[in-house]
């Protein structure tokens, strides 16, 4: 696969498109510009970053472990009958309505148990690991850094330029984002309003080589820095609109987000933005009261992500931009199984992460956690999906980026998850030729479909387990030359990780996949 | 830009007294990293008085009034008087603290506009950022909190940790006060480990921090049950107390791991707290972790491996042998060689309160005006502060403001392009613009007094090399020193400012000779304190 540079060829396309766009309000003509643009190249990720530690248990409720969930949080736990039931074995808590009906609307991905082998529950610590995707604690690049880092790897000398003009990326509030740190600077640049105008004094300052001087130096490219990115996130909320009812002034995120929507619409180049919600920290008073569970801290910051999220989402399809945006929540860890006495939970490990938008490959990956009916001090939930395979895959997915490169990115050995590729279908089928194999969906239910290439040959097609032995037998017969989908039933497989093994003379194959219950 | 690696390094590393020249540079350097904001007069005293007179002012601590009632919501207290020890009312309790706060957030502010020269509020800042609680809803516990971290600023830190522990406002902030035997909250019991006493290391194995476990987390909050608070809001108890109960407390024996040498903790019942401490601070790591955090708070953020294993361990081991007295560490820290070492000069992009305070105090400006009037000034400076980044009140987390452990930025994090925008702009707002009005006052810079404490003020380029050695670490270069110039002088030549500084001097009160010279300086300000040169210690 061909390694697309997104943001460089992002910038190319400016000499057609935002002439037009500054010339013009939006609403008349986005949907024709929009039509086609659905690459990589013009594709905007938003992280939400729930800042404390998410309580995962409270939020996505596996209902097939309600009742060791009674014995585990009794104050906390919300009666099963007021949860907005998702599937069989899967419920949202009562205020997420709005990411329910994303969920309803295939717009909303949910990956289970989502964490990082040994836990560290240090706040501080474990959003370092979050932020840079690197266990390593020397290192201080963020994940989205290194990425940027790889393209632009003078950064941030002589930018912004005039192949370059708009920032890289945009941290929503007052700080930069520790994902975007690249090994010389920030590649985020921080929008508080969209409107705001900069004209900073600016000044040139000589780094004389000591700490000092490179305080002067960063300053000095910083004022510059904000005084033309600041016109370019200016031009463009001038350019841009917003179009949905559903955003709620009161919502610190929802404005958040609603700007980041005006910024995308007015034609920024901008690929990825920040958003920050705070107060996941709920070692008390996380509900009200234990007449009440639904009400509390835990429910208005949920309320408040899910409302947001789903107002975005709304006003993207208004605005005819669902095409080239996806987002992602994430956060340092989940909460201990257990309650503690307080109305709150302590520290734990995995959480599920949401994804959202209208390219999710799928909608819950992963099992359900699985609850014990005894109280184990200081138990969480194990992690399954590590958090860095996710990043790894939306860079694949999202990005286009080059799995080589994308592997180059991280300290642990990658496992690819289609996470956000439902988009990328003709991109897909372009690559077959190459490739030979895809297995869609993946992860799977209890059916999935192999597309194979053959020559005139004979195949044999089995599904091993991670032990490596014989699940299924899928097939052994001749193909003709072509293109072929064979049906996998999988069945009552426990959920997990299997490969699939094909054999034939033109070459051989393994691919890993996921199994998961519900799909 | 240059790669950090590649930055100059130290020539002097040691800890030994500094015994190079000692002119304006290092003194105002000394009083720029101790203070908020020295004035001309206060570094030229130092140069006169020589390092070990100016560290032994510095390290004494002044007498300190109390916060006064001065909102009309404060029904207990009269107006005028301090409310610290006062009861609140029986019914609208959060109004009345409404009131509360309100004064103390002004008075914290007077607190740092003061011309004394002593470390002080620079070291309860630091202590704030240390232990990183938010205010709870008892305005007298937030006092006596910061109170606590004031007196004991230069004091024993082990004591420190054991008063933190079961101070009221703290036992709220990390829910002590729900940490009980039937079900124990380990928020308290982790941070006291991670955060205020040995550090978090490197995770070696699976809830392995290598100076603890997560199980002596579990352990530490089993130690710390009992405790709670009683008389928040109180219309009887005149401040916020710490109470045990011993049913609360895991009287059952605890076992800590091998970081702790394996040590039991048995039941101790209100002393058991002070036991652990004990325990904790005999740890081998314990000394160097509040080391870093002085080293990064008033030298530089860049723990190299040669800095760990000399100035690091130099520090550690003067607190360890001064039974963790902070005093020696820090008038050891501010006399050596490694201080004043020339790589050392403006390493620190200053916080919100240093650099709004190195504009009030550095130009002589105070508000000194009626009571209701000079707090209201001041809770505006707070909310200056707060929408810079620094809410003295509420750090942003229990790990404090990020700037003090965030890598690989550091400082740098308060003056991303949202933060040195609003900067610019307060800088304006403090100058050129109209400053704070309250009640038909005004607070901005006294740019009369400013010009007036320098050594020439009639000399134009005299004043600007004046007001660099203020503001400026390392000075600014000619071209700069001469738009600053341009700016006093209105493009005219140098004597055109003698002659006009000379009328106002001649023709005191008359504003119409003052307006000019103050406008003049100004616009002079207005100007620096948009300099990158401007915005470090």
């Amino acid at each position: 696969m061909k390694r697309r540079n997104f943001i460089q060829s992002a910038a190319l396309s400016s000499v057609g498109v935002p002439l037009l766009l500054k010339d013009f309000k939006f609403g008349a003509i986005t949907k024709e510009l929009f039509k086609v643009s659905r690459t990589a190249e013009d594709r905007v990720l938003i992280l939400i970053r729930l800042n404390g530690g998410n309580d995962g248990l409270n939020t996505l409720i596996p209902l097939d472990q309600y009742d060791n969930l009674v014995i585990q949080r009794p104050d906390i736990l919300i009666p099963q009958n007021q949860l907005i039931t998702l599937n069989a074995t899967n419920a949202l808590h009562p205020v997420m309505t709005g990411m329910a009906n994303m969920f309803s609307d295939g717009k909303l991905s949910i990956l289970q148990n989502v964490g990082y082998p040994e836990q560290n529950r240090s706040h501080f610590r474990s959003m370092d690991i979050w932020s840079t995707g690197l266990m390593d604690p020397a290192g201080t690049t963020g994940w989205l850094g290194r990425h940027l880092d790889h393209d632009y790897p003078n950064f941030p000398d002589d930018y912004p330029n005039a192949s370059y003009p708009d920032p890289f990326a945009i941290s929503m509030g007052y700080e930069v984002s520790s994902t975007c740190q690249g090994l010389m600077a920030n590649f985020s640049t921080t929008v508080v309003d969209p409107f705001d105008a900069f004209n900073l004094q600016e000044s040139s300052q000589l780094n004389d080589g000591t700490y000092y001087g490179s305080h002067m130096e960063y300053l000095a490219t910083m004022i510059a820095q904000a005084n033309d990115y600041g016109a370019a996130v200016n031009a463009a909320a001038n350019n841009g609109n917003t179009l949905s009812t559903m955003y709620d002034d009161n919502n610190p995120l929802a404005v958040q987000l609603r700007y980041v929507a005006q910024m995308i619409s007015g034609g920024l180049q901008t690929k990825i933005y920040i958003v920050n919600i705070n107060g996941f920290d709920t070692h008390d008073s996380q509900v009200e009261d234990p007449g009440t569970p639904a009400v509390g801290n835990h429910a208005n910051l949920l309320k408040s992500v899910s409302d947001a999220v789903a107002a975005f989402q709304d006003d993207l399809n208004l605005l005819s931009l669902e095409q080239r945006v996806a987002g992602m929540t994430f956060s340092e860890f989940g909460r201990q199984v257990a309650a503690n006495a307080s109305l709150g939970t302590d520290h734990g490990d995995a959480a599920p992460l949401f994804l959202f938008g209208t390219c999710i490959s799928s909608q819950i990956i992963g099992p359900n956690p699985v609850i014990s009916d005894q109280i184990v001090d200081q138990a969480g939930i194990p992690m399954q999906i590590d958090f860095r395979d996710v990043y790894a895959s939306v860079l694949k997915d999202w990005f286009q980026a080059d799995p080589t490169d994308i592997q180059g990115m991280f300290e642990h050995t990658v496992n690819f998850i289609p996470v956000l590729d439902s988009c990328n279908l003709g991109i897909n089928e372009n690559k077959l030729a190459g490739e030979d194999v895809v297995i869609f969906p993946n992860p799977c239910g209890e059916q999935t479909t192999i597309r194979m290439n053959s020559k005139n040959e004979q195949v044999i097609i089995q599904v091993r387990d991670m032990f490596n032995r014989l699940v299924v037998d899928v097939c052994s017969k001749s193909f003709n030359e072509g293109s072929h989908d064979i049906p996998v039933t999988l069945g009552d497989l426990p959920s997990g990780e299997y490969l699939v093994v094909v054999v034939k003379p033109s070459g051989n194959f393994t691919k890993r996949i996921v199994k998961v219950k519900h799909i | 830009m240059i790669q950090e690696e590649d930055i100059e390094a130290p020539v002097s590393l040691s800890l030994t007294p500094y015994s190079g020249t000692w002119t304006k540079v290092q003194a105002a350097h000394l009083l720029r990293r101790t203070l908020f904001g020295p004035t001309f007069a206060q570094i030229q005293q130092a140069v006169a008085d020589g390092m070990n007179a100016t560290v032994a002012q510095l390290l004494t601590l002044p007498a300190v009034n109390e916060p006064l009632a001065v909102d009309p919501a404060e029904t207990i207290a009269a107006f005028g008087t301090s409310w610290v020890n006062s009861v609140y009312p029986s019914s609208n309790q959060p109004l009345v603290n409404n009131a509360r706060e309100y004064s103390l957030g002004g008075w914290m502010m007077e607190r740092l506009n003061q011309p004394t020269v002593s470390i002080q509020e620079k070291m309860c800042l630091f202590w704030t950022n240390h232990f990183g609680a938010t205010a709870s809803f008892d305005a007298r516990g937030v006092y006596n909190m910061h109170q606590l971290y004031r007196a004991n600023c230069l004091g024993n830190f082990k004591q420190l940790v054991k008063d933190i522990t079961v101070d009221p406002n703290m036992l709220f902030f990390l829910n002590g006060v729900s940490n009980n035997q039937f079900a124990p909250n380990e928020n308290y019991a982790r941070e006291v480990l991670e955060l205020f006493t040995v550090g978090k290391g490197l995770q070696v194995g699976p809830g392995d921090y290598s100076n603890y476990t997560e199980a002596d987390v579990a352990a530490g909050a089993k130690i710390f049950t009992g405790w709670t608070v009683d008389g928040m809001l109180s219309d009887t108890l005149t401040s916020p107390q710490a109470v045990y109960y011993p049913i609360l407390h895991d009287a059952t024996v605890k076992t800590l791991s091998s970081y702790f040498g394996n040590a039991t903790v048995n039941n101790a019942d209100n002393l058991e707290y002070s036991n652990y401490i004990d325990i904790i601070f005999q740890q081998p790591n314990m000394a160097k972790f509040i080391c870093r955090k002085l080293y990064r708070w008033f030298v530089n953020y860049d723990l190299t491996p040669a800095v760990e294993s000399t100035v690091i361990a130099d520090m550690a081991t003067t607190l360890e042998a001064n039974n963790f007295n902070i005093l020696p560490v820090m008038d050891e820290l501010l006399k050596s060689d490694h201080f004043y070492d020339v790589t050392m000069l403006g390493t620190i992009i200053k916080n919100p309160l240093e650099h709004l305070f190195s504009i009030l105090n550095s130009t002589h400006s105070a508000p000194s005006f009626d009571l209701a009037t000079n707090y209201e000034m001041y809770v505006n400076v707070y909310a200056f502060a707060q929408t810079l980044g620094m809410d003295y009140f509420r750090p942003p987390s229990v790990g404090g403001w990020t700037s003090y452990y965030q890598a690989p930025s550091y400082s740098r994090l308060w003056a991303n392009s949202s933060y040195i925008k609003l900067r610019f702009d307060l800088g304006t707002y403090l100058t050129v613009f109209t400053g704070i009005q309250v009640n038909g006052e005004t607070l901005k810079v006294d740019a009369l007094a400013l010009v007036d404490g320098l050594s020439i003020p009639n000399n134009a380029p005299q004043v600007i090399d004046d007001i660099v050695d203020v503001f400026c670490p390392k000075g600014l270069s000619t071209v700069q020193k001469l738009t600053l110039k341009a700016l006093l002088t209105n493009g005219l030549p140098d004597f055109e400012w003698t002659t006009q500084y000379d009328d106002y001097v001649a023709n005191p009160g008359n504003v119409t000779f003052s307006d000019p010279v103050r406008q003049r300086v100004e616009f002079v300000l207005y100007r620096l304190f948009q300099m990158p040169e401007f915005q470090t210690i």
